[in-house]
């Protein structure tokens, strides 16, 4: 349930940085670091897309993906942990790639992308315990 | 007593999915409404002054570069630390080109105006380009995410870079140059400018920051397209 709510916090802060590179958002609230310099580094895109958008993507999925995992139809089937694992595990692999450009490359932070970050790693861990909690709950007998 | 838990939870989750939903899209709805500009006031019956591109190397230079940037841009600085510099060195200096830079103050930049009075009012002392390098060496220094009161700062740039600092500082706190700087944006938009930087090589307009060997082959074209009394022996590296 966690997973859902956060997953659409992640799509918030997703669909933020997409509107910025569509030239919705004037400029973006930036606290910390250098958004902007982020933003519009040669880096902020991939495959000729804005990064934000794939991640506008992603969050979407797992949102879905997430919510999903709460009815009474899926919450049971035995697939949906994993997947959310792998889903949040994905994300925090492509997460770490972003930050290490951040950091080594581009020489600065987003507030926002380390929001994300955080995200992706709390719903990660969320997920692993969902999964270990669905397996013990299986090999105990009844 | 489970089901009912359940059901109590259930009930809770909605209701944190619902408020979060709703938070969200109203801040969404709030940013994508509020006025862009988040700048400096501009009067916007200001008149135009005079739009005037700076030059750095020789005016009979067969290729002209024409820069549009914003000082406050981080591509321009990317651009004007990592490339410019071997622009310089192996078009400029050699003779094969030359940079005429338009300084185009994009509404989003909070402190873009203060950086381009100040360079303005440097090339009134001659010291144009040494501004223009300071500005966006130390970029991360004084634009609108650094500071909301950056005047100070472009006043201790002029004093590191040998400007006098009666005649600097009394031609900045006029602001007599806004009306010119505001007639270089509409030039830059006269000329269909979009974003920063961008540039014209050759009559033609590219966006972005170029990387040098795309530039030195943008060169390299418009050079061959120069009738050969006016290139002379000059050739890039």
């Amino acid at each position: 349930m966690i997973l859902a709510v956060l997953s659409l916090v992640g799509l918030y802060v997703a669909m933020y940085l997409w509107l910025y590179k569509l030239g919705i958002v004037g400029t973006l609230s930036c606290k910390i670091g250098s958004c902007e310099k982020v933003n519009t580094s040669p880096y902020a895109i991939l495959f000729g897309v804005p990064i934000a958008f794939w991640g506008v993507l992603y969050y979407v999925g797992l949102f879905t993906a997430a919510l999903l995992s709460t009815t009474d139809r899926f919450g049971n089937d035995r697939r949906m942990a994993p997947a959310l694992v792998a889903l949040t595990g994905w994300g925090v692999l492509f997460s770490a790639y972003l930050t290490y450009l951040e950091l080594a490359v581009i020489h600065a932070i987003c507030q926002w992308c380390v929001v994300s970050a955080i995200l992706v790693v709390v719903m990660f861990a969320l997920a692993v315990v969902e999964l270990r909690a669905g397996r013990a709950g299986r090999t105990t007998p009844a | 007593m489970a089901n009912r838990n359940a059901r109590a939870s259930q009930k809770q989750f909605t209701f944190l999915l619902i408020a979060v939903g709703v938070i969200g899209a109203g801040a969404l709805g709030w940013v994508t409404t509020r006025p862009k500009g988040g700048g400096q006031a501009i009067d916007p019956n200001m008149p135009l002054g005079t739009a005037q591109g700076f030059m750095y190397g020789s005016p009979d230079a067969p290729v002209k570069i024409i820069e549009f940037a914003d000082f406050e841009c981080p591509a321009c600085g990317q651009f004007a630390t990592l490339t410019e510099p071997d622009v310089r060195e192996r078009l400029v200096k050699t003779g094969v080109a030359s940079i005429e830079f338009f300084v185009f103050p994009l509404p989003m930049h909070k402190n873009t105006w203060s950086a381009s009075n100040a360079a303005y009012c440097a090339n009134e002392q001659g010291k144009f380009w040494e501004m223009h390098d300071r500005l966006f060496y130390t970029q991360d220094l004084w634009n609108g995410e650094a500071t909301s009161s950056p005047d100070k700062k472009m006043k201790g740039y002029a004093a590191d870079i040998g400007l006098d600092a009666g005649k600097f500082d009394a031609c900045f706190d006029s602001q007599k140059h806004y009306p010119n700087i505001k007639a270089s944006g509409a030039e830059a938009e006269k000329r269909l400018v979009t974003e920063t930087p961008s540039f014209i090589i050759g009559g033609k307009l590219y966006a972005g920051s170029l990387p040098y060997d795309q530039i030195k082959k943008l060169v390299d074209s418009a050079l061959a397209k120069v009738p050969k009394a006016d290139t002379g022996k000059k050739g890039a590296k």
